[in-house]
Formats: C-alpha cells, structure tokens, sequence
C-alpha cells in the first residue's frame, strides 16, 4: 500500500516504515481518506466518476447517447475474415501452410539478412534474431559485463507472434507480401537457427512445418513473464508503481551528483535556440526522382550495410550502368537480387521508375 | 514573500547555504540604469516602415521564421538503422503552459507514417459482440464528441539513463512526451449499443500501417476512460498521430494509444502481439519480464533552467522562476517539491494552471540567484499516492536492463556561471 497523504505531512528525513506510513493514515484528513477510498483501476490508476454532469475538472452532455451505431452497419463474414488474420497463443487463427527449413533459409537470405544479419545474428540497429539463451539474467552495470540478449530464442514466449508478425509487417520495406507458406518457412528456419526443437525433433534443413507442429511448439522462455492469470485476479493493482519514492522535506541525507562520462552528441538537427535568421540555400528546382526517391528508396539505398548500392558511390554505379540505362530501368522495375520489383512499392509507374533511377544515376556521377 | 507558508521558510533555515532563495520581504528590487540609448528604440523598425506579408501568404500559417529551432530532433543512438521506425523528440524547453503543438508531438512509429485516405477508412470492431460494426470515419463522427487533454509518453522516455547520464539536453533526456487536447467519443460510449459479451476480458487494437502496430487492452481500461479520437488540438489529427482516428488509453505507454486504427476485436483471452514480446516487456534483474506494462508512472523535469535554457545572463541576486512539468498516468498530480541541493533539502512547488488527470501539469518556484553552484530536483506525487522515486530506489527494485518506465528524479547541476549539466544523483 502507497498510499499516502503527502499535502499537509512532512515527513522527516530517513527511511519512513509501512508502519509509519499507516499511522498518517489514520491521522490525515479527510483528503487522503478520498485517496484511500478511491476506486482503482486494473493499473492501479484512479478511477474518477461521470457524476452530477461532472467528469474530474470536465462538464458533461447528460443526455442519452445511445444509438449512434445506427450510422454503422454490420461486417459480412468476408470482411472480417480480410481482416482477422491474428494469432493467439492457443493457435486461434493460425491459417493452414507448410514450409520447410530449406525455403526459408532461401527466403531469408534473400529477404532479412540484410537487415537482420545471417542467421539473425542482427546488425545495422535492426533486431538480433538468435542467440542469447541463458543471458536474460546479465546486468550491464560496468565495462566489460554483458547485457541480456532478447531474441526470438531467448525472450520470445510463443510462436504464435513470429507467425503472425511476420506476415503482417514484414519484410520491413514489403510487409503484407508473404505467403503462408513462405510465413511457415521462415519460422521453421527461424526456430531451426535458434536451436528450438519441435515435439524433440531438431529442425533440420528437411524440416516442414504445418499447422499441426506448430501447435506443438514451446518456445524455451514461455514462463519467463509475470503473467497475467486467465481468472485475472492477479490483476487488480497487480502493477504497484515500479519504485515508490520518499517524501524527505529535511536533512535528506541525498548522495553525490554523478556527471555525465562520456557524452552522447550528433543531434539532427543540432541542438540551439539560437534565432538567428537562416540564410536561405539557393535550393534548385526539385528533380522529379528526388522525393520519389526519399520517399521509397532511401531506407535501403542511403545505408551501405544493408547491401544495396550506395547513393553517391560512384564506382559501383558506374558497373551498374554500363551495361546501359535501360537495363538498370528493367532491373529497377522488375527487381534484381534482394530487391524486390520496384524495390517494393507497386504504386510506382515506370516513368516514375525511370524518374527516380535517372536521379540516382545522377547523384552517382 | 509574506505570505509564504512556514514550511518554505523552515526549508531555507535549514539550507542556509542557500540563503541566496530566502528572498527578504523587504527587498526593493533596484531599477537598471541607462547605458546608452537604445536603437531598437530611436530607430525606426524595419517592419514598421512598410508593408508586411499579404494576409493569405499562408494558408495554413507557420511559426515565425526566428523560431527556427523550436523542433523536434532526431539521433541516429535511437532509431533501428532508419528513420521509420524511430522517434522524434519534443523540445520541451521552447514550449509554453500544459499543450503541446502539433507540429512539436513526438513523433514514434513502427513502420513510418502511414498516409490514411479518410474516405477509404474503416474501423471493424468484431469478435465477443452482439451486434458487430463498420464504420466509416463520416459515421464515426456523428457519435456525441468529447474533448479531453491528455499526455501521452513512450515508456522509453528517459531510457538513455539507466546507467548514467548521457545526454546533456533536456530534449533528448524526456522528449518523448506531449500533451494534446484530443476530441473523439468515449469508447464506452460505441460499446453501449453493440452488446459486448461478459466474457470479453481483452480488447485487440491494430493500426493498418506497415507495422500493423497491434496491443491487447483490458476491458477494464476500455470501458473507463478509453477513446477513438480524430481531433488534435482543434484539427484532424496529424497524420504522425494516427489520422485519421487513433485510439487513446490516457496514462497509458504511448504505443498502446494505436495509431491508423483499423480494428478492434474483443476476446476471453489476452492476445501476444510484437509489441508486447520483443518490445514493450520490462526485463527485470531475476531475468522475468513483465509482460502487459500499462501506466506510465507518475515523473517530472524542471524545463527552466535547463541545459538548453541556462542562467548565463543572470547577475547575482537577480529573481528567477524555476518552471517544470509533472504528470501521471495513474491519475492527478498533487504534489510537486523542489530540492536546490542535490535532494537534501526540498521545498513545495506551486501548481499553476489547469490540472488535470493524466494531462501535463505545470510547477513553478521562484529564487533569487546567488551565483552559487547548485543541483535542482523535482519529485512529483500522484493522487494515486506514488511518489516520484531517487534513481537509487529504481535500480533496486528492477535493474538496468528494463528499458521501459524509467520515472526516477532528474538533477540539472547549475554551475556558478549559469551553465546546466545533466547529473544523476547517485549513492
């Protein structure tokens, strides 16, 4: 318990008991009975009434406000199948597919490891998928110690989230493009480099997941939350505040200040409040490429270690252009390598293709 | 000064050395003197001598071009080797009163901003419901409207501080925070009509953005103060806010507030979404993670002075105003003290303004300076009854390796010659 009358009490310096903290109860007034007696949500926050027209500091329309879901109208059964594609830890809504260890170390190679490193070993600020078993309990707290690694592997609690995650928002710049197939593949090879077994068969590279194994699936840090009970009991003020302070007023005892070690900088843009009028660059026309470019190419194609070239690189523009600019306009169009057909944005047209590639020949001149 | 309360006088007795905020009642605060004349004011101004900017030069208006670095800002530190699915920071230190504008919200998304055609938007609420519903954002709208203000925060914020400061800025120490006024209609509201069963414990909201941004909610929040909203500040949201329709859980992690909202399926069992796995859980010190980490905690940050915003051109025994904002997702804040030493002696802040549950609130504290070096602090308290806890405190109870939710107090060192430094006050 919390609670604590703190407007009139000034409580002296030291560690205050729960003890002490219970004999100001009793003594406080009768605000902090209105504390003590407030309802509470499943958070532990306050729960304020709609009450006398009244809502906290907020006035309210009292009249009836029912019946304004006659503007809706009802989903059909296609539509809600459209749009419920979830999956629940229990399997709920887990579609029927197949793939083996082989197609998705394929789709892999071709589709993630540029972002997620080969076998998920991370990179370029985008999420390590494997590794990091036995790890969660390290605390970084000094040079040299190792932090905990979450991954699929080590932190996820089910399956059921990589299945459904993957289909619905990945690969990152093309999400929504998998099929369940190719989604079942992934997994299995997802799990296969995380060294996770399936009813005690290791994941080799002949391995075909369907739905059936799928269910059979434990992931090796499924108990390693605080859970949520099914009867929910656990969750009236289940989440007491992570850390309750101390209201010292006097004599406190606070320890030394600790400056800052090693400052982070490199803010964009940089940090002033200057407010000196900017000069204005004499910015030319816009080429038609340019914001097509930002807009659709930038996130691959202004990072080098994800594989694709570089704005700006000459060199390798120049290979890419000599066999002609009408092949790069194909390749661009209909894909090359671990790009896939207009680098995954169909809204494009080929003129707006051609547009965007001429700019970033340009740019690599 | 007369008027003060005792315990603000006892608070200064027994930190005599900073005797430099004991103001004296009697004190007359002497007039500056002329040095020379003013040009700004013997000349004629510029813009006063002709004509100024035709009145539909823009028509949707922008900030004066001198504010120029009244924006929020990025770090590469903070984002996954791109700026989609990163964050943009408030400058806290160039905002006024409790609102943040709307071309200042921080800015967190999973996928970049997604671009909704209001005509093509639909919102589907399905699953454990008599009467399941589509509507269009047209339809959306003829529901009865409210307009409440609320923060919203991303648990990250202030998570560059779990092992010492970092960052010698305000923006970057707790810009992942803003207050709106957000017009929609209580979500409660919708349910009323559409039969929700007694079995539905959980509620799914899934934005329709490349990430498919997903959280599961519990039908408690729902039916308490949970709402589908499309104004911002007086204007359809921004689309960096979810436009057309957000759903808002006030006090809750930001990126449970989900974005581009497409759907919102009702259940007797909790949903395991992306963001409550490899993100959004707080591992703590045992090596569990909570899982289902709703409220923000109850934090505040002095914004003047701070780094950003230094006493350099303050004379000594020049009166200041200490300024700050304190919020809570569990509720009201009651109570915000200040501490001029490093956390030894504190004293209570005035609360000014409107206050509000879960919405930003302002303190304020005025002292004379002294020119002495100092460490200011302030602690905030909820109606709920937490207290904002020392960095000690929180270290103790979940590690450093939580990531999320870290609400510990900030110390803002105030050299002699008015410079700010970020400093953590640590045992």
């Amino acid at each position: 318990m919390f609670t604590l009358e703190v407007k009139k009490v000034l409580i002296a310096c030291g560690v205050v008991s729960a003890l002490l903290m219970s004999t100001l109860f009793l003594e406080a007034n009768s605000a902090s009975e209105k504390i003590l007696n407030s309802k509470r949500n499943v958070d532990g926050a306050v729960i304020y009434p709609h009450k006398d027209g009244k809502y906290t500091s907020y006035l309210l329309n009292t009249q009836s406000t029912k019946g304004f879901n006659k503007y809706g109208r009802t989903p059909t059964s296609n539509e809600v199948k459209a749009w419920n594609l979830d999956v629940m830890p229990d399997g709920t809504g887990l579609p029927v597919g197949q793939g083996s260890v082989e197609a998705g170390d394929e789709l892999y190679s071709a589709q993630c490891a540029m972002c997620h490193g080969d076998f998920g070993t991370g990179g370029n600020g985008y999420p390590t998928l494997s590794g990091g078993q036995g790890s969660l309990k390290n605390q970084l707290l000094k040079e040299g110690d190792e932090p905990p690694f979450r991954t699929i592997g080590s932190y996820w609690p089910y399956a059921s989230t990589l299945y459904w995650y993957i289909q619905s928002a990945m690969p990152f710049a093309n999400p929504k493009s998998l099929s369940n197939d190719e989604t079942y593949a992934l997994v299995a090879y997802l799990l296969s480099i995380n060294d996770i077994t399936i009813d005690g068969v290791e994941l080799d590279d002949e391995y075909v997941l369907n739905k059936e194994k799928f269910l059979k699936i434990k992931m090796p840090n499924e108990d390693g939350f605080y859970p949520v009970d099914p009867s929910r009991s656990d969750l009236k003020e289940v989440r007491p505040p992570l850390a309750q302070g101390n209201r010292c007023m006097s004599d406190c005892n606070a320890p030394k200040p600790v400056h800052i070690a090693a400052e982070i900088t490199g803010f964009d843009p940089a940090i002033s409040t200057s407010k000196e009028l900017l000069i204005k660059e004499s910015k030319n026309t816009i080429a038609p490429g340019e914001k097509i470019y930002e807009e659709s190419c930038m996130a691959c194609h202004a990072n080098e270690a994800l594989g694709a070239p570089v704005l700006g690189d000459k060199e390798v523009w120049r290979d890419i252009t000599s066999k002609g600019i009408d092949v790069v306009y194909l390749n661009g169009i209909n894909g090359i390598n671990s790009m896939p057909p207009k680098g995954g944005n169909m809204d494009l047209s080929e003129i707006q293709m051609k547009e965007v590639i001429d700019y970033m020949v340009l740019k690599s001149k | 000064m007369i008027n003060k309360p005792n315990s603000r006088r006892d608070f200064f007795k027994k930190s005599a050395v900073y005797s430099m905020s004991a103001i004296a009642a009697s004190s007359i605060v002497p007039i500056n003197t002329l040095k020379a004349d003013e040009i700004e004011i013997t000349q004629k101004a510029p813009w006063g001598t002709k004509l100024g900017d035709l009145v539909d030069k823009y028509a949707y208006g922008i900030p004066s071009p001198y504010e120029h670095n009244n924006v929020r800002r990025v770090h590469d530190l903070l984002s996954s080797g791109d700026r989609y699915a990163t964050v943009s920071m408030t400058p806290h230190h160039l905002q006024e009163g409790i609102i943040t504008p709307n071309g200042l919200f921080f800015n967190r998304s999973h996928g970049g901003t997604a671009q909704v055609d209001p005509e093509k938007f639909r919102l589907m609420l399905h699953g454990l419901l008599e009467k399941p519903l589509v509507l269009t954002l047209k339809q959306l709208k003829r529901y009865p409207s409210i307009s409440r203000i609320y923060f919203i925060e991303c648990p990250a914020n202030g998570s560059t501080g779990w092992r010492g400061p970092q960052f010698n800025n305000l923006q970057f120490v707790k810009g992942m925070t803003s207050c709106a006024e957000w017009t929609g209609v209580r979500l409660k509201t919708v349910l009323d009509d559409l039969g929700l069963s007694p079995d539905a414990k959980w509620m799914l909201a899934e934005g329709s953005d490349n990430s498919e941004m997903a959280r599961t909610i519990p039908i408690e929040k729902v039916l308490d103060d949970a709402m589908l909203v499309w104004g911002q500040n007086g204007e359809p949201l921004r689309p960096e806010q979810g436009y057309p329709v957000r759903l808002l859980l006030p006090g809750w992690e930001g990126n449970l507030n989900v974005k581009w909202l497409k759907r919102l399926e009702f259940s007797d069992k909790p949903w395991h979404t992306k963001e409550e796995t490899s993100k959004y859980t707080m591992l703590q010190a045992n090596g569990k993670g909570i899982n289902y980490f709703w409220p923000m905690e109850v934090n505040s940050i002095i914004t003047s002075p701070c780094p950003e915003v230094p006493w350099t051109d303050l004379s000594v025994g020049d009166k200041i105003e200490i300024s700050g904002l304190a919020w809570s997702g569990r509720g009201t804040i009651k109570t915000v003290d200040i501490s001029l030493d490093g956390g030894n002696n504190w004293v209570e802040a005035s609360l000014k303004g409107l206050v509000l549950p879960k919405a930003w609130t302002r303190f304020s504290y005025i002292v004379k300076w002294d020119g002495k070096t100092k460490v200011l602090l302030s602690r905030a308290i909820d109606d709920s009854g937490h207290i904002q806890p020392s960095i000690d405190k929180l270290i103790e109870n979940v590690g450093v390796e939580g990531i999320y939710h870290r609400n510990p107090i900030v110390g803002w060192e105030v050299k002699s010659n008015g410079e700010v430094n970020n400093v953590h006050v640590r045992s």
